[in-house]
């Protein structure tokens, strides 16, 4: 795997991956705040959000809408924005969605996203990645939260800080340097 | 600056130096000195050993390439906020 184009897509994934962990664990989950702000139900009549749900249950190939979507249709013109982003970093690029989903899976375990964990390990066995591979990923996952630690503990500094090449191709849709 | 004195490569037993080398072929660098977190882990043997064994197991080959591992480490380290 080379080109910054792989990086950009997997820090995509990272992020949107972070910020639905957020909302889906730390809100939708959580009655005492669902109480407060209800998640939009499903199938309501003239419900703006329903061209959304349709989009996810597709993209997903589930017959429900997770809760963190529902309630983020709270605001469906924001939760259209957020879906449009999340559908685009998880569809199949120069990474595959399949793989996308083992990062999301690596991210969501990391930071103990309860939601992030159960729903990316589910996407990726949906894709057809098998137990070995989703071992495997947890076993990358395991090592590096070890040698990041082992690593901050003792403060170490990085080796490899001038082995990137230097590389002047544009950002999509930019200038040439 | 480490909060440990990073010994020299001479410094160490040779096994631990034999380590260094196959950790070199491993990773393919061309550094002047063994990686730092080679040569933390190669100060206990009895830590460093299976858990480099755990690792190279963790980062072979298998239904995800190479490539794809260390993408996933990647995102691992960035999330732990690990500079290293």
């Amino acid at each position: 795997m080379e080109g910054d184009h792989l990086w950009y897509e997997a820090a995509h994934v990272v992020g949107i991956t972070n910020a639905l962990n957020v909302a889906a664990d730390g809100l939708a989950a959580l009655p005492a705040v669902t109480a407060l702000l209800p998640p939009v139900a499903e199938g309501r009549a003239g419900d703006p959000a329903g061209a959304i749900f349709a989009e996810i249950r597709a993209f997903y190939a589930r017959g429900d809408v997770p809760p963190v979507f529902r309630l983020l249709a709270r605001d469906p013109f924001y939760a259209a924005d957020v879906w449009a982003a999340t559908r685009r970093a998880f569809g199949d690029n120069r990474l595959a969605r399949r793989f996308k989903e083992a990062l999301a899976f690596a991210v969501s375990l990391t930071s103990r996203s309860e939601w992030g964990t159960g729903f990316h390990l589910a996407e990726m066995k949906r894709l057809g990645v098998g137990d070995g591979g989703v071992m495997e990923v947890i076993g990358v996952t395991q090592m590096f939260s070890s040698y990041t630690k082992i690593a901050d503990t003792l403060q170490l500094e990085p080796d490899m800080g001038d082995i990137a090449p230097v590389d002047d191709s544009p950002a999509p849709g930019g200038s040439p340097r | 600056m480490p909060t440990v004195r990073l010994r020299d490569a001479s410094e160490y037993p040779e096994p631990a130096r034999k380590l260094f080398e196959l950790s070199k072929a491993w990773f393919n660098h061309d550094f002047k000195h063994p990686p730092a977190m080679s040569r933390v882990m190669a100060w206990d043997p009895e830590f460093g050993g299976p858990h480099g064994r755990a690792m190279k197991r963790a980062m072979a080959p298998g239904e995800w390439s190479r490539g794809e591992k260390e993408m996933v480490a990647a995102v691992v380290s960035g999330v732990n906020a690990c500079a290293y």
